[in-house]
């Protein structure tokens, strides 16, 4: 109770502090020069990127050129601002008096600006400021020009860490929002595509796009994106995981519900299916919602290459799922408990490693589980130059040293290979992650009941999977509730040929992909003239 | 009640009945039908599942008259608000100390045949865990989570029930009506598997939450025809594999089927194993449905709606009836006189509400005043 008093307390005061800055951003520019620059300054006060050019205007009137020299393009500023508005001219001479006229005079006929306005609000020129904008102040004008000069520094684009593929687009996302709105746009060139510009963060005010197709998302799926992102209360948003954790359905679960991607190719499939898609500025990741389990095993490639392949590869990632998630505790279920489960010759073999072990069998998957989750830690954090060889060196002892000292036994090593090796094929990272932390809870119930616990520990997953939706979406479907035509792309990837509908699980306003039919198959162009010859 | 995010199609109505009516009784049906009806179970059975069936068609045939209300809502309607929720109220017991017993069932058949060294409370309080984290999910979730487990309880039986056919001995089925054909006998066996089948009485907790509950019929029909038939299949491959005189001296007549079964490429030398894990799956969706009926009723009939607490404080009432019983053989005997004096009288009761109900005359609301009253 009284914890809660303070913070509400608090809370008060931080209200009556943002009041008084609120009655000085009321504050307009006055027509002196001297007097609008001592406004700013007084905000900026001396710091290093702050910068004040004083110039005259057409070599008359004075003038200064304010920007923070962090943001702006300097050539640019020379080129096409001081430069031009520096040289003498006849015509302004002549012109008429009235001072609206001047400044539009300015921005209409003279400055080559693509972007440009015209302000008189304190708050909205320190805002354009730090926008990397340059604000022109004309002595006896009470208004300003405000300019766009921003250059942010950039990386190119370049493939994505996260999602190799053998075939397929190299083309990633970058921090930049504005590139990665041109690779949708670029792949997507049609008039139905919006993004929305939200923005959110108190101090970081991070521009957010929300991307989709008018004509196919739903509606209410949109308006449900945009009612969770502007309930977002917080400070900073400093990459789109803070968006993502704001807008899940269940924060506690440990299974991500929303899928991220580097891949604008994944982007955009993924917003023809009638999902939709939200850029970070700053991030390199765009967020798709709402994501059902499956996608998280599915890969872009999946689509490129032919469909038994992926078929196929699908099915194994599967496989290696269940390998990742229950081997261990399958293994020492049967060593523990139920010996009699398995052949007698595997019987013998497994104990006669054990032998010399001197932990239970449960003590020592956990062990070599809880190993193999730091060694997988430590090469993703460990510098570069050092990482291919630490880690070298750990598996080298955690493998061939444990077992000659006998601290392990050679087929607990066998299984803990395998089960890291299958949490590795999952395409998706966070989905990995999970599963990899979710073996544990099953090694120790399998430790405890055996057989029954680790039934009971799938069952606890599973069923708090079937709980879980995203955004409203079964967290199972297509497979739980059942969805013939879903099916097609979800455990295996049928014939391009035969995806002709959207997901019905997103409800989108177009639920067919292609209206016009499409021909069965390829014609043989020389089955007529075989005929005739032979 | 949230129309829009509850929604069971008729599949998946279907699969709660196939799921909640293969469970826990599955292991034993066998035995107390063979113990009544001799060679003559599998005709027994089918006897047995026709008598269900008409049951079935009752409990539709009032949910499609009612399509917005549970068992709870119509008993109120059609016997009046006293006598209704009185009935209502027993029902809801007869589920609770039914869940009691029979994941007592599953806990005795768990530590006989794998976990003979940890006290049998474990068992109990795992599964009732794992329903209470169930079971105040919505209806949507209940439905899927029966639809999800029902592959995964077929395809070790569906197995099982393959590499069995190398035992079976047909002359353990014959005679076909038993050795000594009495009719009070074979129908005490008959009526054995309504007694443990009649838990499809779930589905007049589900019909309002359904897509379209007008199709109920279609969907309970297909539901209890399969389920039914692989219950059939099940007895009939026990008798024929086993014969009468060894399945008398089984508790678990197909848990022991299980284990006899040898897989060829020798992964596994003994699949009883999977065959537990299925049958546990089995039992959890049974009691599933068994607590689903007991939390939903008592917060529809004390106007309650947090299912999360009552879940909770039904935990320990079912522990308790679970552990009542001193040793199997009184389980068995309590079990058979609850379902006995509980689950045969249930299969009449839907008739005696449609006739009151004809009588009283209480139409089937029009589609439009039902969106209102909700």
């Amino acid at each position: 109770m009284v914890f809660w008093k303070r913070k509400r307390k608090s809370s008060n005061e931080r209200l009556s502090s943002s009041d008084s800055l609120e009655a000085s951003q009321n504050t307009k520019l006055t027509d002196n020069l001297i007097q609008n620059t001592k406004l700013v300054k007084e905000v900026f006060q001396r710091d290093t990127d702050f910068t004040l050019r004083s110039f005259h205007l057409f070599g008359k009137t004075p003038a200064m050129a304010l920007f923070i020299s962090s943001l702006v393009d300097n050539e640019k500023i020379n080129r096409d601002i001081i430069q031009p508005l520096q040289a003498p001219k006849e015509i302004y001479n002549k012109s008429s008096v009235s001072k609206k006229y001047t400044l539009q005079y300015l921005l209409n006929d003279f400055l080559y600006f693509s972007e440009g306005e015209i302000k008189c609000e304190l708050p909205s020129i320190l805002d354009a400021l730090l926008q990397g904008r340059t604000v022109i102040f004309i002595d006896g004008e009470n208004e300003c020009l405000i300019l766009d000069t921003l250059k942010r520094e950039k990386r190119g684009i370049t493939e994505p860490e996260t999602e190799r593929v053998v075939r397929g687009p190299r083309e990633g996302f970058i921090e930049q929002l504005q590139t990665n709105l041109s690779l949708l746009r670029y792949r997507l060139p049609v008039p139905e595509f919006r993004a929305k510009p939200i923005e959110v963060g108190e101090k970081t005010k991070t521009k957010i796009a929300i991307c989709y197709l008018e004509n196919i998302a739903s509606d209410e799926l949109i308006n449900e994106v945009k009612q969770r992102i502007q309930d977002i209360g917080i400070d900073r948003i400093l990459d789109a995981g803070y968006i993502e954790q704001f807008i899940q359905d269940n924060p506690r679960s440990p299974f991500p519900q929303v899928l991220n991607t580097e891949r604008p190719d994944k982007a955009v499939g993924n917003i023809l299916e009638g999902r939709v898609a939200i850029l970070v500025d700053g991030s390199p990741y765009a967020l798709i919602v709402p994501a059902v389990f499956n996608q998280f095993y599915q890969t872009s490639e999946d689509y490129v290459s032919r469909t038994l392949m992926s078929s196929i590869i699908r099915s194994i990632r599967y496989m290696a799922l269940l390998f990742s998630l229950t081997f261990p505790s399958l293994y020492v279920t049967v060593l523990s408990f139920h010996p009699e489960m398995i052949p007698a010759k595997f019987v013998v073999a497994a104990s006669s490693g054990r032998a010399g072990v001197p932990f239970p069998v449960v003590v020592e998957v956990l062990l070599m589980e809880l190993a193999m989750e730091i060694l997988r830690e430590a090469t993703i954090r460990m510098p570069q130059q050092v990482g291919g060889a630490l880690s070298i060196v750990g598996v080298l002892v955690i493998g061939q040293a444990a077992v000659s000292a006998g601290f392990v036994s050679p087929i607990t090593v066998v299984i803990i290979a395998l089960s890291t090796i299958g949490s590795f094929a999952t395409p998706s990272y966070n989905a990995a992650i999970t599963f990899r932390m979710l073996k544990f809870p099953l090694i120790v119930l399998s430790g405890f009941i055996g057989l029954l616990g680790l039934a009971v520990g799938l069952m606890f997953i599973i069923n708090h999977m079937l709980s879980l939706r995203s955004f409203g979406v079964p967290y199972f479907s297509p497979i739980t509730p059942w969805n013939k035509e879903g099916i097609k792309d979800s455990i295996i990837r049928a014939p391009l040929r035969w995806l002709t509908e959207r997901p019905r699980e997103l409800h989108p306003k177009d639920k067919v992909r292609v209206d016009s039919g499409v021909k069965k198959g390829p014609s043989n162009p020389l089955a007529n003239e075989k005929r005739g010859r032979f | 009640m949230n129309k829009q995010r509850d929604q069971v199609s008729t599949l998946q109505l279907a699969f709660i009945i196939i799921s909640t009516m293969i469970g826990v009784s599955v292991i034993s049906l066998t035995r107390f039908i063979v113990n009544y009806a001799g060679t003559g179970g599998p005709f027994a059975t089918i006897v047995g599942i026709l008598i269900g069936f008409i049951g079935l068609v009752g409990l539709v045939l009032v949910g499609k008259r009612f399509p917005t209300k549970t068992i709870i809502g119509y008993n109120e309607i059609i016997l009046g608000k006293p006598i209704g929720r009185i009935m209502s109220l027993f029902i809801i017991l007869l589920f609770l100390v039914l869940a009691g017993l029979e994941t007592r069932q599953y806990a005795e058949a768990i530590q006989g045949s794998i976990l003979n060294n940890t006290p049998i409370q474990l068992a109990i309080v795992v599964m009732l865990l794992l329903c209470v984290t169930t079971t105040y999910q919505n209806v949507s979730t209940f439905a899927y989570i029966h639809f999800f487990y029902v592959p995964l309880i077929l395809i070790p039986i569906v197995v099982i029930l393959v590499f069995a056919f190398r035992d079976v001995e047909m002359y353990h089925l014959a005679p076909f009506l038993g050795n000594e054909p009495n009719f009070k006998d074979f129908m005490k066996g008959a009526l054995v598997v309504p007694m443990a089948i009649a838990n499809f009485l779930v589905i007049a907790m589900v019909i309002p939450f359904m897509k379209n509950p007008m199709k109920s019929m279609k969907g309970a029909a297909w539901g209890y025809s399969f389920g039914a038939l692989i219950l059939l299949v099940v007895i009939t491959m026990t008798i024929a594999v086993f014969g009468v005189e060894e399945i008398m001296q089984m508790f678990w007549p197909t848990l022991i089927l299980g284990r006899m079964i040898q897989v060829p490429a020798e992964i596994l030398s003994r699949i009883d194993a999977i065959l537990l894990i299925s049958y546990i799956y089995g039992v959890f969706t049974t009691l599933l449905s068994y607590y689903f009926i007991v939390v939903r009723g008592i917060c529809e009939l004390f106007r309650f709606h947090n299912y999360r607490i009552v879940s909770i404080l039904a935990a320990p009432i079912i522990f308790l009836v679970a552990i009542f019983p001193e040793d199997i053989f009184t389980m068995y005997k309590y079990l058979l006189a609850v379902t006995k004096y509980g689950m045969l009288p249930l299969l009449l009761y839907p008739f005696i509400l449609l006739s009151i109900a004809s009588i009283r005359g209480l139409k089937r609301l029009p589609e439009s005043e039902e969106n209102n009253s909700l």
